[in-house]
């Protein structure tokens, strides 16, 4: 059964610098959270309160009403967390994976039961007698990760499980992960920095920046409304402009029309994928810019655009790509760009519990 | 001077005896300085690594004012003792055993603690498995305490006297057969000292070994 969380008005202070403020947080039992954020959000500051690894300087951080501190060891030994660099110890994979269940009383024969169904359910069964020192980095994290989840926890925290691994094998990673948490109850808390994998298994994503949750909402909705430009950001846009709504709704960028329309009047943002921005040649409708840079990426060409608005543009890979210092024409996608009204992202620096975004204050 | 069997088995009780307080009071010690997050922990390390350092004879000098029959302990008439060499050989290996096990655990991956204790280990559980991560360096600690302890010469001759029959050591037993001009006899007892010295320490680095290939890639 998965634990429930609640965390009321936390605060982190550390070297004299507050570097985590939640003043309401509440997750149910089976509910996977991802926190996404840059380095240095407060994500692993989290989950260390989590792990009763640290207390809060203030607040309530309650692990199915209990308050998790190092001498719960019975809370402790519901909750498995997976720190971001394996941690194997210097035995063999098989005893990496029965120790924490010794721990907790296990018998012998179904520690051996368990470990074996975990490696096995991450496809390093092949592994277990070998020394943990001779794994590679990925094998080395699906052994973490078959660790954690062979103490079949009622919260299982990851910290950046596949951030040592290529793109490749974080797909497949990512994959094992979700086959073996399956059906599971676990309540999961995942962080990341990268979007793709916050994504991957959240059924709610909080956008952590500079210690604080800018937005607790659906990956739809935190992709569709991100609050404020931090978000926008924190999710992935590449490209997030000041820009200013009109009295008729048209959407103005540095002064030129962007063909986009909201509601409201005043200062906003606009926020752009780079797959959203066309380029045209010039004497075409649309923002003057030049060419600053081109560069292969996967099926695309990335350009770098300088000039009234510095923006990053994606052209297909099958296409003829610009010239750098070639004067071209921006046209912004409305279907992949989004407008948020100034008065949410000035004041968006709580969350609450279920909200989609963050209110006004 | 005692025959060299009898001074041998004198430095060897001393000695090993001396090791094993060390290790009990020096390896908790070092743990506690380098995972703790106390008030004083930096101040307690300098001090610690201050005392690798001490010579024998300040540490002899400092024990012998303590057992004297009119200093703080001199009730226990330990001055001229065996035992007295113990506290004195205790006093002169433990820094050295703290130092190494706190440099031990410190270069172990900094979030291995943290990933034992998120996996569930008890305090006690989580630190036993970080010793055995460092066994190699702690082994290491054991050595260089024993030795330091067994080839130490000022202490044992300001605490223990170099009383034949009584607290003769091996080293003791040297210095007075190089005072006497009878070289032959202290290249002996040298000998047999380093034989001592070696078989010790060929037991420990044995162990070390046969563990430091478990953490090898």
């Amino acid at each position: 059964m998965g634990a429930a969380l609640t965390l009321r008005e936390v605060r982190q202070r550390r070297g004299g610098r507050e570097v985590l403020r939640i003043d309401a947080l509440d997750l149910g039992a089976g509910e996977r959270l991802a926190v996404l954020g840059p380095n240095g959000a407060g994500k692993t500051t989290l989950l260390r309160l989590l792990a009763a690894i640290d207390m809060p300087t203030a607040g309530t951080v309650l692990v199915d009403g209990v308050r998790p501190t190092p001498g719960a060891v019975a809370l402790r030994r519901r909750i498995a967390y997976a720190t971001q660099r394996p941690g194997l110890l210097s035995t063999t994979v098989r005893r990496n994976v029965e120790l924490p269940l010794g721990w907790r009383g296990v018998p012998r024969p179904q520690r051996r039961a368990a470990a074996a169904a975990a490696l096995e359910r991450f496809g390093v069964a092949h592994l277990a007698d070998r020394r943990a020192a001779a794994l590679s980095a990925g094998e080395a994290q699906r052994v973490n990760l078959a660790r954690a989840l062979a103490l079949a926890p009622s919260l299982l925290l990851l910290d950046e499980p596949a951030a040592a691994l290529d793109a490749e094998a974080r797909q497949a990673f990512l994959s094992d992960v979700e086959r073996a948490l399956g059906e599971s109850t676990t309540t999961v808390v995942h962080v990341s920095h990268r979007p793709e994998e916050a994504f991957w298994l959240a059924d709610r994503v909080a956008a952590l920046a500079d210690g604080v949750i800018r937005q607790l909402a659906t990956p739809e909705t935190l992709l569709r409304e991100p609050a404020d430009p931090t978000v926008a950001r924190v999710v992935g846009y590449e490209n997030v402009l000041e820009a200013e709504i009109g009295p008729a709704g048209a959407v103005a960028v540095g002064g030129w029309t962007t063909g986009l329309r909201a509601t409201g009047h005043g200062p906003a943002i606009v926020a752009v994928w780079a797959g959203g921005v066309h380029l045209r040649p010039t004497g075409s409708d649309g923002i003057p810019a030049w060419v600053e840079r081109v560069t292969p990426g996967p099926g695309r060409w990335e350009v770098a655009l300088a000039g009234t608005l510095p923006l990053r543009a994606h052209v297909p890979l099958s296409a003829s790509p610009p010239r750098a210092g070639e004067p071209v024409v921006v046209v912004l996608d409305p279907a992949l760009a989004t407008v948020v009204a100034s008065p949410r992202h000035a004041s968006c620096v709580r969350a609450a519990p279920a909200s989609s975004a963050c209110s006004p204050s | 001077m005692d025959p060299v069997g009898e001074v041998l088995a004198r430095s060897a009780v001393v000695s090993i005896s001396a090791t094993l307080i060390a290790l009990a009071i020096g390896i908790p010690l070092g743990t506690a300085l380098a995972l703790a997050r106390l008030p004083g922990r930096r101040p307690a390390a300098a001090v610690v690594n201050t005392g690798m350092a001490v010579p024998t004879v300040v540490v002899g000098l400092l024990v012998a004012l303590l057992l004297w029959r009119s200093g703080p302990l001199g009730g226990l008439n330990l001055m001229y003792t065996l035992r007295g060499m113990v506290i004195a050989q205790v006093l002169i290996a433990t820094p050295l055993i703290a130092g190494i096990t706190m440099a031990a655990l410190q270069a172990l991956p900094p979030d291995l603690h943290d990933q034992l204790i998120g996996l569930g280990a008890s305090r006690r559980q989580a630190v036993v498995r970080l010793w055995l991560e460092a066994r190699v360096p702690l082994l290491a600690a054991a050595m260089a305490g024993f030795g330091h302890a067994v080839s130490e010469v000022g202490a044992a001759t300001i605490v223990g006297g170099n009383i034949h029959g009584q607290t003769q050591v091996m080293t003791t037993a040297i210095v007075e057969g190089v005072g006497r001009g009878d070289f032959s006899a202290a290249a002996a007892y040298a000998a047999v000292l380093l034989g001592l010295a070696f078989v010790i320490n060929a037991l420990l680095t044995s162990v070390q070994q046969r563990s430091s290939s478990w953490a090898r890639p």
